[in-house]
């Protein structure tokens, strides 16, 4: 059963390297019925899609309204999802929105300038969606589901 | 110890021979010369009456008036009672006389007072410690056995509380069984009547076309009417003599209705329309059993290190019967030929599945599986979680913030062996979820979900009750080594080491387990009705116990821990736990289980998708072909 892969996937999975922990994100592949049948898998990842596009959008409006305490949270709530799914560049700009959105550096020491503050949320906020498009793309494509 | 002795103690505490010296004193003044004095060699002294001492010098000199205390006092100073003289037994001031001596207390040596010290308190210390020693060993095997007592008492809860629900379920099942039954019956009964009616037409209409054919017929009656065909009359006498209400059915109906009074039964609710049996009659054989479950708690004191355990695989391997865990199905795709499934809460805990013989090979568990209540906000790592602890056969509930989670806990405090709390939350974060819980349940072991980790975090949530930290992202590996860690009794091959550490480390210090569940277990309306909606996930896993033959039970044959999940996924489960309320087909299934002993293994090898180690061992390998197949 593990030797032959009916849906290809072994095609697939090489492009998953590099956004991808393939080991965090094999775990969620196990849980499905079979190989054939993604169902579970993909419904996860279908489902943070859409959650990260919100929090993308609540983002931009936490950071228009200069609410870095929001933003803290919204990095934290996203940093969750993308850990589990093993998106490990996401995670890592997600965990740093959430620190510079407490007004810390990025090793954690407090950061009291936050006009500083806001423009490295800005600043990593771009990277987080170039990040994440590569990683949607990636499974996507994994799932044989191109985005529309 | 005597207020006396104290003053006494303290007074000469801090100069050790202030004691002596006041002995000295009382014994220089000569209006004392009766009551006591200096002996006759003046290396001793004497109490000549002992009760005027008591009552009058004492008091003056000691500030008490306890002659006990005294004479402590001066055995602490090493002061010795002179024994009577052998010869005449006779003590030479007296019969009443105490004479104390004291190497260096001797009446023309003022000066050597300061030679007699207090006695190193040393042994006497000594003897304190052991004292306390032995009394704090027989308070720690009190407490333990209080804790065992406590564990003892949950468990006969539960097994009532399951019981209780495992009544109503069937009283409903029933319920619902008569009233389809009732419904077959009108149905037949139209059906019979139509058939009459269309046969009596057809034969009217050849009659009247056909006079010449109407003694063919045998079913004309000699008055001309039809008699209707014998198969019809059959049925009708068949139906005739099922029907009428018969005694057990109102009992059932007072049953329900009682039930239905307790509280609110989404369950009832669900289980009424389910659909019939293909399964009931070996669900009736599983709930039959329970009552040997619960023999089995009150014989087998709970806990690890009593040395017997009831749930090893040999006791097992001897159980005649067995039942398959109750999966909940009661998603959307409830439909004919499903299993009726019991509720939602009730069935999972009704029915641990006896290990059966098929089951060992199976579940990581034993005769009970744990039931964890994963509290989580995100939905993706919620619903993962949950994936995770199903696919290790374990009952899983979702709570979305601290709110619910406490709303839960409250609603059934002991429903719960296991609560994974993440921290973050809206309305309620998971340490004041946590502090809340503890309350009502100090003994379930609740462990953090977090990516913080640094010490303070740490410190904060063990303050607050938290058990354990599980670190985000959790992984499969780490969910299910903390549930081995914290549940090792629901193993079905527990570590050998005592657990009761562990077990009790939060509760069994003093506090009892939460007593009553039954106040307001399920039954209170509201937190049932919540816990059994919208997150219609108590998906117990269905522990494929398939009964089998007790020829199966060699735990030789497979050893430990369990493939189970391949088979889980592959067997019935897969709807219940994973793919939100998809149905497998279970109702099909369940009772094929019962019909082979050999289905377990069969299944297994046919699933095959997971070799038979632990599930903790490689899964990511040899369940996932991808990756592997890349590297």
């Amino acid at each position: 059963m593990s030797s032959d892969n009916h849906d290809g996937g072994d095609s697939n999975l090489p492009d998953l390297g590099d956004a991808i922990d393939i080991v965090t994100f094999s775990q969620i592949l196990e849980m499905d019925d079979s190989e054939d049948d993604r169902e579970f898998s993909q419904s996860i990842v279908f489902g943070f899609f859409e959650q990260a596009e919100e929090t993308f959008e609540k983002m931009d409006e936490a950071l228009e309204a200069k609410n870095l305490d929001e933003l803290s949270k919204l990095g934290h709530f996203l940093k969750g999802s993308s850990a589990t799914l093993g998106l490990t560049k996401v995670k890592d700009s997600c965990e740093k929105i959430q620190r510079y959105g407490k007004k810390e550096n990025e090793d954690g020491t407090p950061e009291t300038d936050e006009e500083l503050c806001l423009s490295r949320v800005t600043e990593t906020m771009k990277s987080l969606r170039t990040e994440y498009s590569e990683a949607e793309t990636t499974l996507r494509k994994f799932f044989n589901t191109p985005a529309v | 110890m005597p207020e006396g002795d104290m003053a006494v103690a303290q007074g000469s505490s801090n100069n050790s021979s202030d004691f002596v010296r006041k002995l000295y004193k009382m014994l220089e003044d000569p209006n004392y010369s009766e009551v006591v004095r200096w002996g006759d060699g003046g290396d001793s002294f004497v109490v000549l009456e002992n009760e005027k001492f008591t009552k009058t010098i004492l008091p003056k000199h000691f500030k008490h008036s306890n002659f006990a205390s005294f004479v402590r006092q001066l055995n602490k100073y090493d002061f010795h009672k002179v024994r009577q003289s052998e010869e005449n037994g006779q003590s030479p001031y007296g019969k009443e006389a105490w004479e104390f001596k004291h190497p260096a207390f001797r009446a023309d040596a003022k000066n050597n007072l300061d030679n007699i010290r207090r006695k190193a308190p040393a042994p006497r210390k000594n003897q304190a410690t052991e004292d306390q020693f032995s009394s704090n060993t027989q308070i720690a095997a009190l407490s333990e056995t209080l804790a065992a007592t406590q564990q003892q008492v949950q468990a006969l809860q539960d097994s009532y509380f399951e019981m209780a629900h495992a009544n109503k379920v069937f009283v409903d099942e029933i319920m619902h069984l008569q009233k389809m039954i009732k419904a077959q019956n009108s149905v037949n009964n139209e059906l019979v009547n139509h058939l009459g009616k269309i046969d009596h037409e057809r034969r009217h209409a050849r009659a009247t076309s056909n006079h010449s054919n109407q003694f063919n017929g045998n079913n004309i009656m000699s008055d001309g009417t039809e008699e209707p065909p014998v198969e019809l009359r059959r049925a009708r006498d068949i139906l005739n003599s099922v029907s009428g209400d018969h005694i057990p059915e109102k009992d059932l109906r007072q049953m329900s209705i009682q039930f239905q009074q307790i509280g609110a039964s989404p369950d009832s609710a669900s289980s009424s329309s389910m659909m019939g049996p293909p399964g009931s009659a070996g669900m009736q054989n599983n709930y039959i059993h329970d009552p040997m479950n619960d023999l089995r708690h009150m014989v087998y004191p709970v806990g690890q290190t009593i040395g017997i355990d009831p749930f090893a695989a040999e006791h097992m391997g001897n159980i005649p019967y067995n039942r398959p865990l109750s999966q909940n199905n009661m998603g959307p795709g409830q439909g004919p030929g499903a299993v009726p499934e019991p509720g939602p809460a009730a069935m999972p805990t009704a029915s641990p599945p006896v290990g059966a013989p098929g089951a060992q090979s199976t579940s990581p568990w034993g005769q009970k599986k744990p039931r964890v209540l994963l509290v989580e906000d995100d939905k993706i790592c919620s619903r993962i979680g949950s994936k995770f602890l199903a696919q290790y056969d374990c009952g899983v509930e979702v709570a979305r913030d601290g709110l619910e989670a406490v709303q839960k806990i409250n609603a059934n405090p002991s429903w719960f062996d296991l609560i994974f709390m993440d921290i973050v939350m809206p309305h309620l974060d998971g340490v004041s979820a946590t502090a809340m819980i503890r309350e009502v349940s100090p003994r379930v072991p609740i462990i953090a979900m977090t990516s913080n980790i640094n010490q303070q975090d740490l410190e904060m949530y063990f303050h607050w009750g938290m058990r354990d930290v599980l670190a985000k992202p959790f992984t499969k590996e780490g969910m299910i080594g903390k549930l081995k860690k914290h549940l090792p009794s629901f193993l079905r091959n527990p570590p050998q080491e005592p657990v009761m550490d562990q077990m009790y480390s939060n509760g069994g210090t003093g506090q009892p387990p939460t007593p009553g569940p039954f106040a307001n277990p399920n039954m209170s309306l509201p937190m049932s009705a919540a816990s059994s909606g919208p997150i219609a996930k108590f998906e117990t896993t269905p522990v494929q116990s398939p009964s089998t033959s007790t020829s199966w039970h060699s735990p030789a044959q497979l050893p430990h821990a369990s493939p189970n999940m391949g088979q889980d996924q592959g067997g019935y489960l897969t709807a219940g736990s994973g793919g939100p309320m998809a149905m497998t087909p279970g109702g099909t299934q369940r009772p094929q289980q019962y019909a082979g002993g050999m289905i377990p293994a069969m299944s297994a090898q046919q699933m095959g998708h997971m070799p038979d180690d632990g599930p903790l061992r490689n899964d990511s390998v040899s369940m996932v072909p991808d990756p592997k197949g890349l590297g």
